[in-house]
């Protein structure tokens, strides 16, 4: 098809529109690498790939299945957990019968990492960003009344994957529904661990292992269990784009596929069991493009492997809104925000979906704001009429342009990633991670300048703060859970309990299947860190290598004003103390969040600062040691969750009791407002909530530090 | 400073006191003028309480596994009861002058032990790679009852000399490429070397590593030896799995052994602080030309002079010092 014919009158048209500018200003070039027109035509889909495609078969651009949600809505799968199973299991049956169809349980931290609640490096965070799970007693209460062969189950849990996925076995095993009947997903996703999140217990080639280990054992035990599912949510909270997103998570996705090949699996006994998770933000036709080009590509990944069976082509995917385009400013706006994102997902033909509550950039949801959540994709499903036509955005001129676009860019980064022999290659060379790290401290700079908008934050601010009701976790639900630990360490057989674990430890190290030998741990009653540990043993504890980039913050902030004036203000600081201004960025805790030190250190490094970063996982002590010994003048703690209200007066009074009262601590993240004041009181001399720009943050701090007489520099 | 302060910083570090020692670091590192002098006492009345540590230089490219090594050395250390300080240089960004100092995030487990002192110093853009005031540091951490004091550069062609003409040994940590290891490193930095460690021999890397081991072994073999009572030594590592480090400390352990013997640590030593007082003395130059008002307010002019080419650099050097300081 040649241009339109009447194209050249709208060209002359919209410049006479814009007054002499150039059409080529309209374009806009995206985050992604793409550039976007400001007019699509039948031109512009000419001969490519993924159009005129038909759902329900090869290449699935337009979905899975043939009928998508003309024929079944998408899952509505809110993602919840919190303190004990107890009080989680109470609200997941108050949500189930509330409209909620799938159970998608959160656990918190300590489990996450492999550690009983008892364990001294988790003081500050069990039964905080998730439900603190130690044995299978824990897992009964929290799946007490919920029909585990009728409920599907999907548990976010990548670390300690095989005391989890034991418990909930053993769990339903003693609720009388065997492991067949298991319908589900479990993460087990521990490639992405490396990249963004930070809640591994092994290194990558064990723990690779292990995922292979599941799929195994699952392939034969559990035929209608989802053994891995490929995340990309974290990355994109991490400050992926879409493109790196979706390269990412598919060069993970054929990571595994080689990994389950080599360990003998035939590709249709486990690729119709992978299934994926996406993140979904605020670029609106960019992400339902995202899930289209996902499919397209998945298909012709797997295609190399020749399978038989269709269902191993297919990309089935659960979304998420994005927690990371929520502000604490102006928070009602993140209803809407939501609302965007779920359209965007269910345009993008997602098979479940997670919406978030308006509040997540403060705290944990109420009840009241999981309820609004779950109720913007009721309303979106049940109200709204766009269940009835498959794919309504296929063969529109721009997603379809969109989608090809997305393709092309993702098919060269997966060749640069096979060029560094596979994604597990890849990642030990550092090199997804920086791309992401760059992604997001390009992205910060965009917003600390107002080019990218975000209403509340850096445009059509208010002054009055709205004061928000968030969820606090009990502070007795450590205490509740080590009382339950030490019931069941007495009441348990012990011989029985060693030889499982020494039974678990032996299969580490030859090549036992290590899913099996938990399940024999976990019916004896052995513990989530007990079992962690027998095989710690022989596998060892991971230690990430922390890598930094320089200079991209201040090189995406091309109004270099504001730039210019801190590193003149830190080099006076320089002349006037002999040294400069000196940060030492901590994370204290199990809580693996590093994109936000990661973007502050390349900032401050930018302004002229000098910037110390703690290894993860630290704790108060540790982080008080650093502080002295380095003699920073300040210590940022960042802390996404909810350890803060524990870990930061530890590490002041440590400050204190060392004779360092003199280095001032700030705190940074996820901070409910309502803590503020705590945390003042407790000595911190600033908190930086979500949407704090970044050179606004610097020059605050330099106020605090130059507020003290530094007499030795 | 007050009298009374750098007192109390000379005590505290005499009884081993962190802050004080930390604080103390950051009064000899700071370039402000006034702090020059009470920086000077501090050292000097400490200088008679150090000299007795094992001074360790440990150098290589980035990426080559340094801070692993280190802590794997330095964990090995604190188990036979020794005190260990590291001083870790980071460099400074050039544009920004602010630094981003990673060290401990790869050291996680010596930066926890309560027998181990790090401290990540900026470079500051001297130097390319050793912060200006690591020999003092040297000197504070001694005093403070460290016992062996690491100091860790990047290794990226002139920080070399400099290390070596603070420390006692001097370790080059290498890594085996695909062969052809001895080109990319220059015959003068080999010269200084009192160990080579190949480091990474592990998984795959093993065989090559051992490759390399012959190599450098030969290649040390026509080298003229820095001194005639130490041959250097190669030995292949990995901090990783822990195995090789111990033949370093071997060799660290042997090399003082032969070198207290003989007198040849004491006259090493003496030699050093010749090297340190001239660099004092290149700085203070350094310093007060760049200073001095003349040169502050035609020093501009003349670099875009140069720029235009109406200056030779030969005539603007005569210019700039045309005037007596």
């Amino acid at each position: 098809m040649a241009e339109h014919p009447l194209k050249g009158k709208w060209t002359a048209r919209a410049e006479k529109e814009l007054r002499g500018k150039p059409l080529s200003d309209l374009d806009w070039d995206t985050p992604e690498g793409i550039t976007v027109k400001p007019l699509y035509t039948a031109e512009d889909i000419e001969g490519l790939e993924c159009v005129n495609t038909l759902p329900g078969s090869a290449p699935y651009v337009r979905g899975p299945k043939a009928t998508m949600y003309a024929g079944r809505p998408w899952t509505v799968r809110q993602y919840a957990g919190f303190s004990t199973a107890k009080k989680s299991n109470e609200f997941y049956r108050k949500n189930l019968a509330a409209g909620q169809k799938g159970l998608s349980v959160a656990f918190d931290l300590a489990t996450h990492r492999g550690y009983d609640s008892d364990h001294p490096r988790v003081v500050g965070d069990v039964g905080k960003a998730g439900v603190a799970v130690d044995s299978v007693e824990d897992m009964k209460i929290l799946f007490d009344q919920i029909p585990l062969d009728e409920m599907s189950v999907s548990m976010t849990m990548n670390g300690a994957v095989l005391p989890i996925l034991a418990g909930y076995i053993v769990a339903a095993e003693e609720q009388g529904v065997s492991q067949e009947k298991l319908t589900g997903t479990i993460q087990n996703d521990i490639l992405k661990e490396y990249l963004t999140r930070n809640t591994y217990i092994y290194p990558p080639v064990p723990s690779m292992r292990i995922v292979s280990d599941i799929i195994g054992y699952c392939s034969k035990h559990m035929p209608k269990y989802n053994t891995v599912s490929i995340s990309g949510y974290h990355m994109m909270e991490a400050g992926a784009n879409s493109v790196l997103q979706t390269a990412f998570t598919l060069a993970d996705g054929l990571e595994y596929v080689k990994a389950a090949l080599a360990a003998g699996q035939d590709i249709d006994a486990f690729a119709p069991r992978l299934s994926f998770f996406f993140g979904i933000g605020m670029n609106f036709f960019m992400d339902i493009a995202m899930l289209r080009a996902a499919r397209f590509l998945w298909n012709e990944i797997i295609d190399q492997f020749n399978p038989k069976n269709p269902t191993s082509r297919m990309l089935r995917t659960h979304c998420q809104t994005s927690g990371w385009s929520l502000t604490e400013q102006d928070p009602y706006n993140n209803i809407i925000r939501t609302t965007l994102e779920c359209m965007s997902a269910v345009l993008g033909g997602t098979q479940s979906l997670h919406t978030n509550s308006f509040d997540e950039a403060v705290g944990l949801p109420t009840e009241l704001s999981s309820r609004i959540a779950r109720n913007t994709q009721i309303i979106v499903q049940e109200e709204s009429q766009v269940c009835h036509v498959v794919d309504p955005l296929g063969g529109s001129y721009y997603v379809e342009s969109l989608t090809n676009g997305i393709i092309t860019e993702v098919r060269k980064i997966l060749n640069e990633v096979e060029g560094l022999g596979g994604m597990a290659k890849a990642i030990e060379s550092g090199m997804p991670k920086m791309r992401i790290e760059e992604s997001a401290a390009r992205r910060q700079a965009r917003i600390d300048m107002g080019k990218d908008v975000i209403v509340g934050v850096n445009k059509y601010k208010i002054t009055d703060n709205t004061h928000l009701d968030v969820l606090e976790v009990s502070s007795t639900v450590r205490d509740e859970q080590i009382a339950r630990l030490k019931k069941i360490k007495e009441t348990r057989n012990n011989d029985k309990v060693k030889q499982c674990l020494d039974a678990l430890t032996r299969a580490a190290e030859t090549d036992g299947n290590l899913l099996e030998a938990s399940i024999a741990a976990v019916r004896e009653r052995a513990t989530v860190g007990e079992i962690s540990d027998a095989i710690e043993n022989v596998f060892g504890r991971y230690v990430a290598t922390t890598r930094c980039i320089s200079g991209v913050y201040a090189a995406e902030f091309d109004n270099s004003d504001t730039i210019t004036d801190l590193r003149k203000r830190t080099d006076n600081f320089l002349s006037n103390h002999g040294r400069r201004p000196r940060i030492l960025l901590v994370k204290m805790g199990q809580d693996g969040h590093d994109r936000g030190i990661k973007v502050i250190a390349t900032a401050y490094a930018d302004f002229g600062f000098d910037v110390d970063i703690s290894p993860m996982f630290q704790t108060p002590d540790e982080a008080a040691k650093m502080a002295i010994e380095n003699d920073v003048h300040v210590v940022g703690v960042s802390s996404l969750a909810a350890g803060h209200k524990v870990l930061v007066p530890d590490l002041i009074g440590k400050l204190k009791s060392s004779g360092a009262d003199d280095i001032k601590v700030v705190v940074g993240g996820v901070i409910p407002p309502g803590d503020y004041d705590f945390l003042y009181k407790c000595g911190a001399v600033a908190v930086f909530g979500p949407g704090t720009n970044v050179t606004e943050s610097a020059n605050r701090l330099l106020d605090e530090i130059e507020k003290t007489d530094h007499a030795a520099g | 400073m007050q009298q009374a302060d750098i007192a109390n910083y000379i005590e505290g570090v005499k009884h081993g006191d962190r802050r004080l020692l930390s604080k103390a670091i950051t009064l000899v590192e700071s370039v402000h003028p006034d702090h020059q002098e009470s920086a000077r006492r501090l050292v000097d009345n400490l200088l008679p309480f150090s000299g007795k540590g094992i001074r360790l230089g440990v150098t290589g490219v980035p990426g080559v596994g340094k801070s692993t090594f280190i802590e794997s050395l330095g964990l090995a250390l604190i188990e036979k009861n020794h005190r260990v300080a590291v001083l870790a240089v980071d460099p400074s960004s050039r544009r920004s002058g602010g630094s981003i100092l990673g060290d401990k995030t790869r050291m996680e487990k010596l930066s926890a032990e309560s027998h181990a002192f790090i401290r990540p110093s900026p470079s500051g853009g001297t130097l390319g790679g050793v912060a200006a005031k690591t020999r003092e540091a040297i000197i504070l951490c001694e005093a403070a009852g460290f016992d062996v004091v690491i100091v860790e550069t990047v290794g990226v062609g002139q920080s070399e000399t400099v290390v070596s003409s603070m420390v006692d040994f001097f370790l080059i940590l290498m890594l085996a490429g695909a062969g052809d290891e001895l080109q990319g490193i220059k015959k003068g930095i080999m010269e200084l070397a009192d160990a080579i460690a190949i480091n990474k021999a592990d998984g795959e890397n093993l065989e090559k590593a051992e490759k390399a081991k012959g190599d450098y072994e030969n290649a040390l073999h026509y080298l003229m030896p820095a001194s005639p009572i130490w041959r250097p030594v190669v030995h292949t590592v990995s901090a990783i799995e822990n195995k090789g480090v111990q033949d370093i400390w071997d060799a660290v352990l042997s090399h003082r052994e032969a070198f207290l013997a003989t007198g040849a640590l004491e006259h090493k030593r003496k030699r050093q602080a010749i090297d340190w007082m001239n660099q004092m003395v290149e700085e203070e130059l350094k310093r007060q030309f760049y200073s001095h008002p003349y040169v502050k307010t035609s020093l501009p002019d003349i670099i875009r002079d140069i720029e235009n080419g109406l200056l030779s650099p030969g005539t603007a050097f005569k210019k700039l010092f045309a005037l007596k300081l």
